[in-house]
Parts: C-alpha cells; structure tokens; sequence
C-alpha cells in the first residue's frame, strides 16, 4: 500500500511542479493530509448522519476520550507511542460494546449512560497519560484530543483507508436497517430484523471510525466531523437523499478547506481547527437559510 | 395464503417485579379475526409483545399450521424526531429494499409503495416529511408499511386510534379484505361497537384472559369490569 501512496504522492507533485496545481502541494505531507482529508470527509459525513438519527453524536466524544487510555495502555505494554493502534482499538472497542451491553443490560437511557463514560474515559485516560508522561512526550493529550493532519505518516492513512472500506462494506448494506432499528426497535424485529446485531454492528463502526481518526483529527473534532456537517445538511433538507448528499459534499468541502486555506493564505490556524470552523461557517449559512426562507418552514416542528 | 392458528399456553410476563400477565392460555384459529380488548395497563401490548418474542416471558406461544408465517405488524407509533428530513417514500422504502434509502427508490419497490399506500387511502402526500404528518396520517403510513409484502398475520396495536373516521373506516375495510382471503387478525382495539362489528372472537386482558369468544356472548360484567370499556 505504501507503494501506491508513494506513487500517488509523486503523481501529485509533478503536477505542482509543472504548474497544474498550486506550489504547496510539492510537499509530501500536504499531500497526505489531503488523501486523509478525502477519506475522512466523506465518511464523517454519512456517518454522521446516522449518528444525528440514532441520537449518538456524544457517543463518539466518549470513545475518542477512551483513546487515551487506549494510548497510555498501549506505551506501557511497548507499542510506539505515535501510533499505538492495536491498544487503542483494543480498549476502544471493549469501551464501546461495554457502553452498549451495559445499555441493554439496564435500559438505562443512552445520553445519561453516554455522559457517565465519557467523563470516566477522560478522567481515566487523562490520569494514565499523565502517568506515562514520564516515558514520553506529554504532548500526546492534546495530539489525542485535537489531531494532527499535517504529520500523518502511511501507517494512519492505511489505518483510515482499512476502516473506511470495512465501515463502507459494512455499513452500506445495514443503513436501512439500522435506520429502521432507531425509529422502532419493535418493529424492527417484527420485520426480521436482528436488532441487538445492528446496535452493536454499528457501535463497533462509530468506534473503528473514531479510533482512525482521533490522529488526525483528534477526539474532540471527530464528535465536530459528525455532527455539523449533518446538522448543516438537516437545516436545507427535506428528503434523505438530499439529507445524506448535503452532509457528505459539507463534510468533504470542510475537510479540503480546512487543510487547503490556512496553507494558502499562510494562516497561523491549526488544520483541525480550520477544518471545523469550515463546517461552522457552513452551518452557520445553512441556519439562516432555514429561518428565512418559507420553505423549509414545514420541516420544523 | 392462510394464517396461521396462534396459540398461547399459561404465558406468564413480570416486569420490573410486577407481574403483567398471569397464567394466559388461549387459541386464535386460522384466518380468525380477534380483538383484544382490556383496560389500560391489562398488558395488551404486552401479550402481543411476547408474542411478537420481545419480552421475557414463561409458558409457550406457538403458531400452528405448518406454513410460512408472513407477519404484518403495526406499531402504536415511530419514535423518529420529528424534524428528520424524511419523506413518507423514504420511510416505507427503509422498510423494504436493502438498497440504502438515499440512493432512491428501486422501481419495483415504488410501486409496492404506492400499491400499499393507496389501499389506505394515503394519497398526494408521499414527498410530505413524515415527521410533518399527523398523528391520523403517520397511522395510515404506519399501517401501509405491514401490507408490503402481503401479510397471512397481521397484528396490530391500535391502527386508528388517532384517524378520523373516514380513515379508521378505510382501515377497517383492508382488514376485512385480508381476512377474507384467509388472513389471521389479532387486534388490539379499544371501540366495542367496532369490535362487535368485525370480530369473530374476542380475547379480554386484564393480566389473565377472563374471557376469549364470541363477542356477542361475553357476560356484560366482564365488559364492565374487566374489558376497559363502557357497554
């Protein structure tokens, strides 16, 4: 896989080199931060979507504040500190299906048992990072919590590109389903519907999803990534095509100006920052548009 | 194709350490049309959803007959919020093709969609926002959905409690239909009169099953004590 993106990279540079493209983009890590930025738009924007239907936009806050304990327990067994995926899947993923379990094992409400991981993920994870620090560059926190695009290296974008096929092959088939799990569980296992499975299948996918991205987005933007662009799409919208095309072009749009602009006008502004700002500017435009135009009048309450 | 026979044997639920359904044993027969009736919190929907395997109960709940169950199940109503941007064509077409709503329709799929909503009388409003509907509309929409595909069982939870007339009317005639051409009916209904009218069998909860035949012969006290409704 290294091997293609290497090829990609200098396809990409002779184009700037020969005029095609502009002069930032002679630079190999622009470059991958744009193919992180390509996958990750499009992506965060369906997924989003779903997110905004089952009401789980938090959920994914929780997992990336449980990376960092997946980042600590993954120093302390000797994985490289930049990347200590297999912890931090690992730990994520036992998180996650814990939260769901614990769930359907309570009936407990999902926002309320949301709240109560997240805040231990934090605490957990920001107390053992802090205990690890001595070992290595503290940092890691904040890389964790806000991302670094601009210093994605191959092992993270064939990380994403692994994901985003298996949420891709995975998730497509099960959107309608899952879709009809969150409006009627009842109804959807009258229809034949594996209810339980489809919960979990899509836990476990927010949570993939997630992990990948907390590098290079970081934790706190992934939860940004998912919701504003489906949020935007939601204010303009009035079917589902429209619904789930607007957040991917919003998610996407965000994504490439997020990384493109500051680099262009030689802006101090963080690429993760700059990429959420994007998606909030586009909300932004995208309310007034609802509360002033008599169309979208219907769609409210 | 006919129905199934649905029998229930000493069904015991408890929920929560309260005990909702006590010892209920009886037999709805192929292609019969029953009412449940009960007052609220008599464990109705309950019943139907132990029947429908969704809750923890005791005791057996078997269907008989031998062949393919197709169940067409009606909800009281879809939890979705309200504000989603999704039409009614998006909402049944969840419910039946595998292909991600938001790539459209398949057309075989749009028309079984607009088969079924036409049977209900639910017409010039399929690009309408599902969560902008009333509560009479989304019934019908609701109801649409267990027509597709054809149901031999159809159970359902209170279809028309918030139609009009000429809507609970409209409903109450595709009943009849599939029940004619051999489809069995259990419906939890609350309109005596409605009951009378269409019922072959009716099947009182009120934890246990004090009574389960004829409506013509159920003994005025149990409608008057244990049914839930003003005889």
């Amino acid at each position: 896989m290294s091997g293609i993106l290497e090829a990609f990279r200098l396809y990409v540079q002779n184009l700037s080199y020969d005029g095609v493209l502009p002069e930032t983009f002679q630079y190999a890590f622009v470059i991958n931060s744009l193919i992180c930025g390509l996958l990750i738009g499009p992506l965060l924007g369906w997924m989003g979507t779903m997110v905004v239907v089952k009401r789980m936009a938090f959920f994914s806050q929780a997992i990336g504040n449980a990376a960092l304990t997946g980042v600590a327990i993954g120093i302390m067994l000797g994985e490289p500190y930049n990347a200590p995926y297999i912890s931090m899947f690992g730990f994520c993923l036992l998180f996650g299906i814990g939260l769901k379990y614990t769930q359907h094992r309570t009936s407990m409400s999902l926002d309320t048992l949301i709240g109560v991981f997240l805040s231990v993920s934090l605490a957990l994870g920001a107390s053992l990072v802090l205990f690890v620090s001595a070992r290595v560059n503290t940092h890691i926190l904040e890389s964790i919590l806000f991302g670094s695009i601009l210093t994605v290296n191959d092992t993270d974008i064939n990380v994403l590109l692994a994901v985003s096929v298996i949420c891709v092959v995975v998730g497509m088939p099960l959107f309608n389903r899952t879709l009809l799990a969150s409006f009627n569980p009842g109804l959807a296992h009258a229809r034949g519907l594996a209810v339980r499975r489809l919960d979990y299948t899509f836990v476990i996918l927010i949570t993939l999803l997630t992990v990948a991205c907390v590098k290079i987005v970081g934790a706190v933007l992934v939860v940004a990534l998912l919701l504003i662009p489906a949020a935007s799409a939601r204010n303009i919208c009035s079917s589902l095509s429209g619904f789930v095309g607007w957040s991917v072009a919003f998610s996407s749009a965000s994504c490439l100006l997020g990384i493109v602009v500051p680099m262009q006008y030689d802006l101090a502004i963080p690429s993760g920052g700059a990429i959420v700002l994007a998606a909030a500017v586009i909300f932004v435009i995208t309310t007034i548009i609802r509360s002033t135009s008599g169309r979208f009048r219907e769609a409210g309450v | 194709m006919a129905g199934p026979a649905i029998s229930f044997s000493d069904v015991n639920l408890t929920l929560g350490g309260v005990r909702i359904l006590r010892d209920v044993s009886f037999k709805i027969e192929s292609g019969e049309l029953a009412c449940v009736i009960g007052p609220n919190g008599g464990g109705k929907t309950s019943l139907i959803r132990s029947l429908l395997g969704q809750m923890p109960h005791s005791g057996n709940v078997r269907y008989e007959g031998g062949g393919a169950v197709q169940l067409g199940y009606v909800p009281q109503f879809l939890e979705s919020d309200r504000t989603l941007p999704l039409t009614v064509t998006n909402v049944m077409s969840v419910m039946v093709q595998r292909t991600p709503a938001f790539f459209g329709v398949k057309k075989k799929y749009l028309s079984l969609i607009n088969a079924a909503l036409d049977r209900t009388g639910f017409k010039g409003k399929r690009n309408r926002l599902f969560g902008g509907l009333s509560g009479g509309e989304r019934q019908r929409v609701l109801f649409a959905q267990a027509l597709m595909p054809e149901p031999n069982f159809l159970v359902l939870d209170e279809p028309t409690a918030n139609m009009d007339e000429a809507g609970a009317r409209r409903i109450e005639e595709v009943i009849l239909e599939l029940n004619a051409l051999g489809t069995t009916v259990l419906w939890i209904n609350h309109d005596l009169a409605q009951v009378k009218r269409v019922a072959s069998k009716v099947v009182v909860v009120d934890g246990g099953v004090p009574y389960c035949g004829p409506p013509s012969e159920m003994p005025p006290q149990i409608a008057e004590t244990r049914a839930g409704v003003v005889v």
